[in-house]
């Protein structure tokens, strides 16, 4: 869900009341405390409150008796290109650390509100005496307002150091009235104070007499008094905010700049990238330079993006990795490229089409002749002076570096962090560099400008890697998968990840097998999955309905590869959306979600294992070859907001499985956790999970499971709509970056990005928002166009659609083309 | 006799006369004789009249899909190693649908017990032949006879180094209860073969015939030799019953292999969050 989407759900006029905490949406319209979307008067339900919780009376543990609904979107997502200079300001401020150490501490021991009472009871305490004082000037009410006056001037002092330090920690001296007003009233409260102190001190009877210094010292009384009003005040609007709709936490927002989503199409054509393209046979090392290059160009400070395409065979072919580097985050594959590096002779070929008028490309001398754009390397020769043709590929890394007149320690560092065993490499590498920048006269392209700190910031990691980590997050606790590329990544991350935490791992015998272990996985109380690819699910068809049938949950990793039959093993298609929404005999709720990039691959993974869970249905993480196998980065993910819930109940003696309720849900309990008996079936049951052909009980189960989709629809995550314009160009899943890239390269005003990275079941609501376009062009990597087809069914109508099915996922340059010209056919 | 394990309104689906009924009566009374608690243990059936076995006693189930009790059975096990799984079904539910599974499920040995009504019949679709119909066994399908070769589930068992095979004929309630007894009490997979009639579409194999054509292996066979069973599990007219074969040499049982001699149930644990963000974090 959007920050847009939640607002909808402000709690008024029936709508439900949706509030966001570190990128989770709960539902707290049943919560008392938040009738009609108002909490305490300060918050108002459809809003991210992530940031107003340090500052609220109590922690995040509120939220766990709470529904998660969904995550929102964008809310911590920060791409390099989308701060603002004074958020990277921030960002490299050098005392950060030790402030987020002092946060946390703060956070413990909360000091100033601790302290600050103390002298505004005591200076209103002091006020009060004194007005008794004044009216029966009696020595206990002098002493009392003395007393007490002294102590409250000196624990103002006491209350005002950490309330400077939080000013610091927690708002970065930001100048916000609150905070202004309230340092000057207590820096004239401290002064009155010393001067009314001192005049009592030089002479206690001064108070009894009319005279100035005894007038004044009552004066500085009872305004302190005021004073301490005025600090209470807006010491609580900076806790509580202004008001209902304009808090004080989303005004200091502004001032510093914290991370915004990007709903803009920025431009992207002053922005410089180069592209380079590796091409080899199998088992020629191709891998290990994409690893060697990758790390050494980001220790260099360059955004990267990686793709590869190989063929199914483990040695041999010709297979390509593609690499580019940026000043800006990237998150997509081009065609043409800008240097061209071939391992063999095959490759020389093979690449060939990918070639464009200023191709650099290099070969060994022995592949082919001197030609415009080829640059002959001795590649082969100079890894033999070294002792092995092995080394052919850190010297052609070497010469890149060289070439490109990038700063070689960060090549030699990544070379000596990957052959800790073979320290020949460095100096092959340090040969081919010296190599490298001999080279001259050459059309090279722009280096981009390298951001070391914001790369250093970053991950590099693949679809895979980042799928799995989502299903961490999400608890995932047994993995059983017949292994099926491209699926079997997230089956091995899975593997390895048991070495460090309790995941139960097993292959299974097939595919059948692979689905019901999940079930009977899910039935002891685990959080299962599994891993495979379409042929796979093929087999997984009946184990889904029987999850469906059953209400066992089940998440199913679904990385596609063309199809039909075997297909093309290794390559890639949007081509199995319809099997995931039909697979299974009768009908049954089901989420299909899509990730598009990083983030969502963990966002998703996560999610997939909350909804199963709670609304006991299965879901399908439909992910691609290209997302699996592309290399791109990340920013930090905090792991502590993805809260793992578990949603089985402790079973009473008289449980039965299939309670009928309202929202369709019945209570999950698992054996041997509590004192009932779990009773699930595939037959058609009654509540009891008793085999039933009564044809009564029969309508009443199939509402019952009916209505989960009710409640599961609203989870819907909305669509992601960047750009302005009237045409709205529409992907799923794996064409995320693709698409948007493309879209900042053609920068036409009418063009807008939307995203469905949740594919099913689409929330007609949030379909609606496609209304305002006036043009609908549905971009998939398929011949079927099935998500045009959902489209359809939603009545949503579509002027243009863009398919592609040869095996390759789309490329930038001719993505823009292809949306270019539908465009033009369009307006 | 009421029973412990004893299910409250169920309506037995089974016709009079059907070993099934001999065979659930068994279980209750083993169930209850180890003092099995019923809310610790799982019965997993797949489909067939053998498979609705577990509607009809008072602990948890899972009715899965033909074929698949095994794979599912395996995954309880593995996801709470405490529970006391048995998988049930008949002949074409075990041997012929989950066949498959058979296979792997032994070669895991997983520490369940594996009760398979064999009837030679199809009785759930009526009457068609399954995998251990006997050579020449005519029905509406195999209109000529059978004349496929039988399958031998306790050779296939013991070529896999099952741990545990055995036979028996619920003919001979005694004698099957002694030895499900011991399935129940051995220590991985357990494989528990029990010849039934089916009375309503099975005339050749009745309990006149199983008694006719078995007979109960005595004290002198030696159930460690695992050559000798091979032999045994060969022999059809007449069919040894009884435990052909028995390992009990403590071999790794497979939920104990990957989760360890004292995991605790997968629903009672978490991953420690910043483990993940290391891990995480190590990228």
């Amino acid at each position: 869900m959007t920050i847009d989407e939640l607002k909808r759900y402000n709690g008024l006029n029936g709508a439900r009341a949706y509030i966001a905490y570190k990128s989770i949406v709960y539902d707290v319209t049943e919560s008392p405390l938040w009738k009609n979307g108002d909490h305490q008067g300060t918050h108002v339900a459809g809003v991210d409150l992530t940031s107003e919780l340090s500052n609220a009376p109590h922690d995040n543990e509120v939220f766990e008796k709470f529904a998660v609904v969904g995550t929102l979107e964008g809310s911590e997502q920060v791409l390099a290109s989308v701060q603002t200079p004074k958020m990277q300001e921030h960002q490299r401020d050098s005392y950060e650390p030790f402030k987020s150490k002092l946060r946390t501490w703060y956070k413990i021991y909360h000091p100033h509100p601790v302290a600050v009472h103390f002298p505004i009871a005591l200076h209103l305490f002091s006020s009060g005496m004194d007005f008794l004082f004044l009216m029966r000037p009696k020595e206990a009410y002098d002493a009392g307002v003395f007393y007490s006056f002294f102590i409250a001037t000196v624990m103002g002092f006491v209350a005002m150091v950490p309330g400077i330090l939080s000013w610091w920690i927690n708002y970065n001296f930001v100048m916000h009235r609150a905070f202004v007003i309230k340092l000057i009233v207590a820096i004239i409260t401290l002064l009155l104070g010393v001067v009314a102190i001192a005049i009592y001190y030089e002479n206690p009877h001064a108070v009894y007499e009319h005279s100035l210094k005894g007038i004044l010292y009552h004066v500085i009384v009872l305004v302190t008094g005021l004073n301490v009003i005025v600090l209470g005040y807006f010491g609580g609007k900076i806790t509580w905010g202004y008001g209902k709709y304009q808090t004080l936490q989303e005004d200091i927002k502004e001032t510093v700049s914290l991370a915004k989503h990007q709903n803009t199409l920025s431009s992207h054509s002053n922005i410089q990238s180069i592209s380079i393209l590796i091409g080899g046979a199998a088992g020629t090392g191709i891998a290990t330079l994409e690893k060697i290059l990758s790390d050494a160009f980001k220790e260099s400070g360059f955004y990267i993006f990686s793709t590869k395409e190989y063929m199914s065979r483990v040695r041999g072919g010709s297979n390509t990795t593609l690499l580019r580097i940026s000043e800006t985050p990237l998150d997509a594959p081009c065609w043409e490229v800008d240097i061209s590096i071939a391992l063999d002779v095959l490759a020389l070929e093979h690449m060939q089409e990918r070639w464009h008028k200023n191709t650099l490309v290099l070969a060994d001398e022995s592949f082919t002749e001197k030609k415009n754009n080829v640059v002959l390397v001795a590649m082969k020769e100079s890894a033999k002076k070294f002792g092995s043709s092995k080394y052919a590929n850190t010297y052609i890394a070497g010469v890149l570096f060289g070439l490109l007149k990038i700063e070689k320690n960060s090549l030699l560092q990544s070379i000596a962090e990957h052959f800790k065993e073979d320290e020949a490499n460095k100096n092959v590498a340090d040969f081919g560099y010296e190599e490298g920048a001999k080279l001259e006269n050459l059309t090279l392209p722009n280096l981009p400008k390298a951001d070391l700190e914001g790369v250093k910031k970053l991950h590099l990691m693949d679809g895979t890697t980042a799928c799995g980590f989502g299903f961490l997050a999400g608890g995932c606790n047994m993995v059983t998968s017949y292994p099926m590329s491209p699926s079997t990544g997230v089956l091995n991350f899975m593997a390895d990840m048991s070495k460090h935490l309790t995941i139960a791992v097993e292959q299974s015998e097939d595919e059948i097998a692979s689905l019901h272990m999940v079930l009977g996985g899910w039935y002891s109380g685990a959080r299962a999955m599994t891993t495979t690819s379409g042929g796979g699910f093929a087999l997984m068809g009946e184990a889904l309905s029987l999850s469906g049938m059953s209400e066992t949950p089940a998440v199913i990793y679904l990385a596609q590869r063309p199809g039909p039959a075997t297909g093309l093993p290794t390559r890639s298609e949007q081509g199995d959306l319809n099997m995931a929404l039909y697979s299974g005999h009768g009908p049954f709720p089901r989420v299909i979600l899509a990730p598009g990039s990083l983030r969502e691959c963990i966002e998703y993974g996560y999610l997939a294992f909350e909804l199963a869970d709670k609304y006991q249905v299965p879901v399908i993480v439909l992910s691609d070859q290209y997302l699996a196998d592309s290399i791109s980065m990340i920013e930090n993910v905090d792991f502590s907001s993805y809260e793992q819930r578990r949603y089985f109940v402790k079973s009473s003696e008289n449980y039965v499985r299939y309670e009928d309720t309202e929202t369709g849900i019945s209570p999950r309990a698992i054996p041997g956790f509590g004192e009932g008996l779990i009773c699930a079936v595939g037959d058609e049951h009654d509540e009891r999970g008793q085999i039933t052909e009564d044809y009564k009980m029969r309508e009443k189960m199939v509402a019952k499971r009916a209505r989960k989709s009710d409640a599961l629809t609203l989870e819907a995550v909305a669509p992601e709509v960047v750009g302005e314009g009237d045409i709205a160009i529409i992907g799923w899943g794996s064409t995320r970056g693709v698409i948007l890239e493309s879209l900042q390269h053609l920068s036409n005003p009418r063009l807008a990005h939307v995203h469905f990275g949740w594919v099913h079941p689409l929330e007609p609501q949030q379909l609606k928002s496609l209304e305002r376009f006036k043009y609908k062009v549905v971009v998939e990597n398929n011949a079927d166009g099935a998500f045009a087809n959902q489209l359809k069914l939603h009545d949503i109508q579509i002027d243009k659609q863009i398919l592609q099915s040869n095996g390759f996922n789309f490329f930038v340059d001719q993505l823009s083309v292809m949306i270019e010209k539908s465009v033009k056919e369009l307006s | 006799m009421s029973s412990l394990f004893d299910r409250e309104n169920v309506d037995v689906a089974w016709c009079h006369g059907c070993g099934n009924l001999g065979i659930l009566k068994l279980i209750k009374e083993i169930l209850e004789e180890l003092e099995v608690d019923k809310k610790t243990s799982v019965i997993v059936s797949g489909i067939g009249q053998a498979a609705k076995t577990p509607y009809y006693i008072d602990t948890n189930m899972f009715g899965v899909l033909h074929g698949r009790a095994l794979p599912v059975a395996t995954a309880i096990k593995l996801g709470n190693p405490n529970l006391c799984v048995v998988a049930e079904g008949g002949d074409g539910d075990m041997y012929g649908e989950g066949g498959n599974h058979f296979i792997h499920t032994i070669r895991r040995n997983v520490g369940i017990v594996h009760i398979v009504h064999n009837n030679m019949v199809y009785g759930l679709t009526k009457g068609q032949a399954s995998p251990t119909s006997p050579k020449g066994f005519v029905t509406k399908v195999q209109v000529g006879g059978v004349v496929n070769e039988p399958f031998n589930p306790l050779a296939v068992a013991l070529s896999l180094k099952a741990g545990f095979v055995s036979r028996v004929n619920i003919g001979d309630a005694k004698h099957a209860k002694e030895v499900l007894k011991s399935a129940f009490l051995h220590h991985g997979y357990a494989l528990i073969d029990i010849l039934q009639p089916c009375p309503t579409f099975n005339k050749t194999n009745t309990y006149h015939w199983f008694k006719e054509n078995s007979y109960v292996l005595n004290d002198s066979y030696d159930s460690s030799d695992f050559v000798g069973a091979l032999q045994k599990a060969f022999e059809f007219s007449p069919m040894p019953l009884g435990v052909i074969y028995q390992d009990k040499s403590n071999r790794d049982i497979f939920e104990r292999s990957i989760r360890g001699v004292d995991a605790k149930p997968l629903h009672a644990m978490s991953h420690d969050v910043s483990k993940i963000q290391d891990l995480f974090n190590s990228l």
